[in-house]
């Protein structure tokens, strides 16, 4: 039973959010592509401005048909609201700037995306907001990196790239004993996988462009609200709780509750920075999310088949993913990921990068470029792309070995994707003779 | 802002405004488990025309200090010191379910001060069922479950929101999980004497009923209405939860009514 709704994740994910249009009964959600909507009167227009009442003003803000992907996703996550937002980027930098001031604090996982790492590293830092990277599992690195001035805990429920899962119910409840919110990417699990609301957390973000689209035509981002944190507690996020001169000195906690952190993003973030979705792109990302649990099912399953034969071959160096007992944390995953730990697995081939390289090239259905999360399977190899301006010690430092390949398993039948990789180890085995 | 009742902190919201007793006073009421939030958006709009607005926390539950009051009775007593204590002197009582048992038994009290009542999704008596009460003395979690799946309507429960991106089920379930929803449940239960305190109201009354309503069934609200011989509005596509569900109906309702009775 989800906190948002009643009805079980495959129905949330076709149905929520959405009764077919009044006007026409078109069963699908419209595409309100519009900028503007028209006020009933003068003081319609006010009471919307000044936020005595729920509605649409201009599409920076709020669109039906980008609401409509918001309501659905806060449903599948068990939030109390959600904001969409046009990347996972600009979600993951519109709830930090929420939640932090210049001389604030952010206690981030040190196994996190390349981006995310770059925005609390150096961007974040030349807003006078510092970052300390620890590794996340780590009571004792936690308890000691947290300051008076940390705002928040940042992890992603499965790390990008090392595959290590967070341990989100000791990770939120040391963070809530220091009155602070965990803040969590679940991009690489979706909801249909695990719902961190569930786990301690109280932000959720994703990039909806990866799995939650599935179909890899539609950037987009989502910040959820999980409703439980009590940002009274401790006086320790005055943004959400010292009066808001813009709105009259409003108060979001006092006056908003569950509900604060989504009015306050709407109110200031959407408002003053303008990082909205497109309503054609929330419009695409409901087409994908209508298949979630479907597409996730099958995701994980290839990726468990795959995983046990990459192990059985002998060109094969080493394997990782997350359910697997050789990862640090696959006993985290058993209790997180009940139904499997996602479709991103890592492997080194024999050969170390020009192995890699070889492996790659000989690939004919399996696309070799740098995104995740596509209903195909996509695979990149970092040493000879991304990190290709590495050496070998600057690449073990970021957790990439020459030889790793990086794979997203896609919803293709099984036995193509296995004998796709059979002609990337033939390749290897050319190579290595 | 905080008002203090028998040496306990009490929290007031007021809409965004200043409270200011020489305006007219808007009441809201919340019902049980709940709380001022569930007020948010028709408190700002009668705070910013014209109205002072006092929606408290009863004691013991979210902002307020205090122990829980154990009858409608003296939650009644308690909200006139509270306006005794703000010192508001022409009172627009609204109260949502629970609420209004509250603003029923406050309206026997305030005599002249009481300009108008409104009942939103309630009736004259709000049983409760037991098991129900059991349940909210062990989870008030488990309970507010319970209420939620049966107190939104049709569409509330397929997760369509009023307010662009929110999830009003989990808004409620937040505020009531938190709350001593046991003890606001077994007010309700024990409270018998609505019907005659609603014969003794003279003063211009309305109900308002959603249709979907399944707590409070609107022949309920009728009831009350004959009763009260009040004006009825009825808001359709709408269960129990009237003000987080459907906050613009139940505010053009309210305010048109207060409105008429507002010099």
């Amino acid at each position: 039973m989800g906190k948002s709704s009643f009805l079980g994740a495959e129905t949330i994910a076709l149905h929520a959010g959405h009764k077919p249009d009044p006007c026409y009964g078109s069963r699908a959600v419209p595409i309100y592509q519009t900028t503007s909507y028209v006020f009933e009167s003068v003081d319609e227009g006010a009471s919307l401005f000044n936020i005595e009442k729920g509605g649409h003003i201009y599409s920076r803000i709020t669109n039906p048909t980008v609401a409509t992907l918001e309501q659905r996703i806060a449903a599948l996550e068990g939030g109390t609201g959600a904001i969409c937002t046009a990347s996972g980027m600009s979600a993951l930098f519109v709830a930090f700037i929420t939640l932090c001031s210049a001389g604030d604090h952010i206690v981030s996982a040190a196994q996190i995306y390349g981006s995310t790492a770059t925005l609390l590293r150096h961007t974040l830092k030349r807003f006078n907001i510092e970052c300390t990277f620890i590794p996340i599992n780590n009571p004792e690195a936690l308890n000691g990196a947290i300051q008076e001035n940390t705002k928040l805990v940042f992890c992603e429920s499965i790390g990008n790239p090392g595959l290590e899962v967070s341990d989100l119910p000791n990770i939120s409840t040391i963070a809530h004993e220091h009155g602070l919110p965990l803040v969590v990417d679940a991009t690489f699990a979706t909801p249909s996988l695990c719902r961190p609301l569930d786990f301690g957390a109280d932000i959720v973000v994703h990039s909806v462009t990866k799995w939650m689209g599935g179909h890899g035509v539609a950037v987009g981002g989502v910040i959820v609200d999980g409703g439980a944190f009590d940002w009274g507690l401790k006086g320790k996020h005055p943004t959400l709780t010292e009066p808001y001169e813009p709105f009259h000195g409003i108060s979001f906690w006092e006056e908003y509750g569950p509900s604060a952190l989504v009015m306050k993003i709407r109110s200031e973030s959407m408002r003053d920075l303008g990082p909205s979705m497109s309503p054609h792109t929330a419009f695409l990302l409901l087409q994908g999310i209508e298949t979630l649990s479907l597409r996730m099912k099958q995701h994980v399953n290839n990726a468990k088949q795959l995983t046990q034969w990459l192990s059985n071959q002998e060109l094969v160096a080493w394997v990782n993913h997350p359910d697997l007992p050789d990862n640090p944390t696959s006993d985290i995953a058993a209790k997180l990921f009940p139904e499997g730990a996602g479709s991103m697995l890592c492997f080194g081939v024999k050969g170390g990068r020009e192995g890699g390289s070889a492996f790659m090239d000989a690939l004919t259905l399996s696309s070799n470029l740098a995104n995740v999360g596509d209903s195909r399977t996509l695979v990149l190899h970092p040493a000879s792309t991304t990190h290709s301006r590495l050496d070998d010690d600057a690449m073990k430092a970021a957790g990439i070995s020459p030889d790793l390949i990086r794979v997203s398993v896609g919803i293709e039948n099984i036995s193509d994707i296995i004998n796709d990789f059979k002609s990337g180890l033939k390749s290897v085995q050319r190579l290595l003779k | 802002m905080i008002v203090t009742i028998n040496k306990e902190k009490i929290f007031v919201a007021t809409g965004g405004q200043v409270f200011d007793n020489s305006k007219p006073t808007v009441v809201l009421m919340h019902g049980s488990g709940l709380d001022h939030r569930c007020w948010a958006l028709q408190a700002r709009w009668f705070a910013f025309h014209g109205y002072s607005v006092f929606a408290p926390d009863l004691p013991g539950h979210s902002l307020s200090e205090g122990e829980p009051l154990g009858s409608i009775e003296a939650m009644g007593k308690w909200l006139v010191s509270a306006l005794d204590s703000a010192g508001a002197t022409s009172i627009h009582l609204v109260g949502h379910s629970m609420g209004f048992l509250i603003a029923l038994e406050a309206a026997n009290l305030l005599e002249g001060r009481l300009k108008t009542l409104t009942a939103i999704a309630s009736a004259e008596s709000i049983p409760v069922n037991e098991d129900l009460i059991t349940t909210a003395e062990s989870s008030a979690a488990a309970a507010a479950d319970l209420m939620l799946k049966w107190g939104f309507g049709s569409t509330a429960q397929l997760g369509v929101s009023a307010v662009p991106g929110m999830q009003p089920i989990a808004i409620g379930r937040q505020i009531m999980s938190d709350n001593p929803l046991a003890i606001d449940l077994k007010a309700c239960q024990d409270y018998v004497r609505g019907g005659n305190m609603a014969q003794n109201i003279r003063c211009p009354s309305h109900v308002i009923l959603a249709t979907e309503d399944k707590m409070t069934p609107c022949k309920f609200g009728l009831e009350l209405a004959d009763r009260l011989k009040a004006k009825v509005s009825q808001i359709d596509n709408s269960g129990h939860m009237l003000p987080l569900e459907s906050p613009k109906k139940t505010l053009d309702a309210a305010k048109s009514f207060i409105g008429k009775h507002t010099n």
